[in-house]
């Protein structure tokens, strides 16, 4: 029972992480490669912090968002999938099969990004929903097949059991509560994503050319916008 | 972090070269996922991960950081799979309101067996590979130096971090940053973390300069200091793990041993 879907889902996504990575790192400036470690730093400490409170919160996905924000979609899905890679590596294998949704978070982040969701505070907490929407779809065969709805944190595995409960199939209660928690945790990452990004100062974000050529961010109404 | 303490003892299985280690733990998972027996996993796990555990001589790091682990993941699939598995017909005991159900029982320890081959896999090459050797291994097969320095400096930023957090604490105990006691500590969170955070930010632009001063991101592939020693043994091995794993998809997708 369970057995093809489990597969499917776990070589299907691996297989996608591997591929996200080696077409998105490739082209990325030094700049960007810089700034991958960092972003990934961020995002393990936070999880960490947010974990061990047994809050039903990820915010994992901090440092992801911002790189998204400031260096594009690609660049954005690299530090998802290779932070996953590293967590998988130092923490807890079980973060390895989530790497494509870890990809995606940051590449819907860079694109939104891009078409100038995060100029204005509301939009951009409404990209964070967005963005929620779509990990807790992705992430929701992973955790059905992969880890039988049992691998999140305590709140996660409550919400999924009660959904269940109510006569869902394992799918669609894992969906279901992706649906419920994602979306208002992606909207808090990009909120503190944005709560970094102004503590820094200007000059910083104009090293990346991507802020500068789709005027990602409000402050750069500014700054003349290049051809 | 979790994993860091990696035994500096030797092995048969530490010396073993690190991609033998990976495609070992991908053909493990792999086979554990593709088979639908429920005892399946366990099996693999007592004949394959366990052996080479025993091999390497890291028996009594291994099962503390795997049980640590998998037990809270067990025991949650049990409880919701137990009671809660949808379209079920036998119950096997009633506890208050909630039925234990036989299929759900099956099938959280089908999962638990799973992900035990899972985490071990993986246990085995995290606790016998230093990640430097794994990575100059993946260099070596192809891999773009640009992802392997992403997840070497990822690896090792911790430490650097945690200096100059020490640092900053210093700096605003200086300024007269109480933290003592619980409620001080939290407290002290946010002026501690925001400078660490914008710091290592910041730092990003000078490191990138220094990178390409260097000849980062060159298009020529680089010759290399230390080669990571491999086997012919090891190499007929890989092949033929992969070609187990690609058997049990195959197998599964037709839907044979079912």
């Amino acid at each position: 029972m369970g057995g093809p879907a489990a597969l499917l889902a776990l070589c299907g996504y691996t297989l996608g992480a591997m591929l996200t990575v080696s077409g998105a790192v490739a082209g990325l400036p030094t700049t960007t490669v810089a700034l991958l470690p960092v972003a990934i730093t961020i995002n393990i400490v936070m999880g960490k912090i947010v974990y061990f409170s047994g809050l039903p919160l990820q915010l994992d996905s901090i440092g992801t968002v911002l790189v998204g924000v400031l260096a594009g979609p690609a660049a954005g899905a690299a530090t998802g999938a290779l932070a996953s890679i590293v967590v998988g590596m130092t923490i807890t294998p079980g973060a390895l099969p989530y790497a494509v949704t870890a990809a995606l978070i940051g590449f819907v982040a860079g694109t939104l990004a891009r078409a100038g969701w995060f100029r204005r505070v509301p939009t951009a907490l409404l990209a964070g929903g967005v963005i929620g929407v779509f990990a807790g779809v992705v992430s929701a065969p992973i955790t059905a097949f992969v880890f039988g709805n049992a691998g999140g944190t305590v709140g996660q595995s409550a919400v999924i059991a009660t959904f269940q409960a109510y006569g869902n199939s394992m799918l669609k209660a894992a969906s279901l509560q992706g649906l419920v928690a994602d979306p208002l945790d992606k909207a808090l990452t990009v909120a503190l994503a944005l709560t970094l990004l102004a503590g820094l100062p200007s000059g910083y974000v104009h090293r990346f050319p991507f802020v500068q050529q789709h005027r990602v961010l409000a402050v750069h109404r500014l700054v003349p916008r290049r051809t | 972090m979790g994993v860091s303490p990696r035994s500096a003892d030797d092995s048969p299985v530490h010396r073993l070269n690190p991609l033998t280690k990976l495609v070992f733990a991908v053909t493990v998972t792999v086979s554990a996922f593709a088979l639908t027996m429920t005892w399946w996993p366990l099996l693999l796990f007592c004949a394959a991960v366990l052996p080479m555990v025993i091999a390497s001589g890291t028996l009594r790091k291994f099962f503390p950081m795997l049980l640590a682990l998998w037990v809270p993941i067990a025991l949650t699939v049990y409880v919701i799979q137990g009671f809660f598995y949808p379209e079920t017909s036998r119950v096997v005991a009633e506890i208050g309101p909630l039925e234990l159900k036989y299929e759900g029982l099956v099938f959280a320890t089908q999962t638990a067996l799973r992900i035990m081959v899972l985490m071990g896999g993986f246990f085995l090459l995290l606790l016998t590979t230093r990640p430097g050797a794994l990575m100059s291994a993946m260099t070596q097969r192809g891999m773009s130096p640009k992802t392997v320095y992403v997840v070497s400096a990822a690896l090792q930023i911790a430490p650097a971090l945690a200096g100059r957090a020490q640092g900053i604490l210093h700096a605003q105990q200086a300024r007269g940053l109480p933290v003592k006691g619980l409620r001080g500590r939290v407290r002290a969170l946010v002026p501690m973390a925001g400078p660490l955070i914008l710091g290592a930010l910041t730092d990003v632009g000078d490191r990138a300069v220094a990178m390409e001063t260097r000849g980062f991101g060159t298009s020529r592939r680089p010759t290399f200091l230390t080669e990571v020693p491999d086997t012919a043994a090891q190499r007929v091995a890989r092949t033929v793990m992969g070609l187990c794993a690609l058997t049990a998809v195959v197998a599964n997708v037709f839907g044979v041993l079912r």
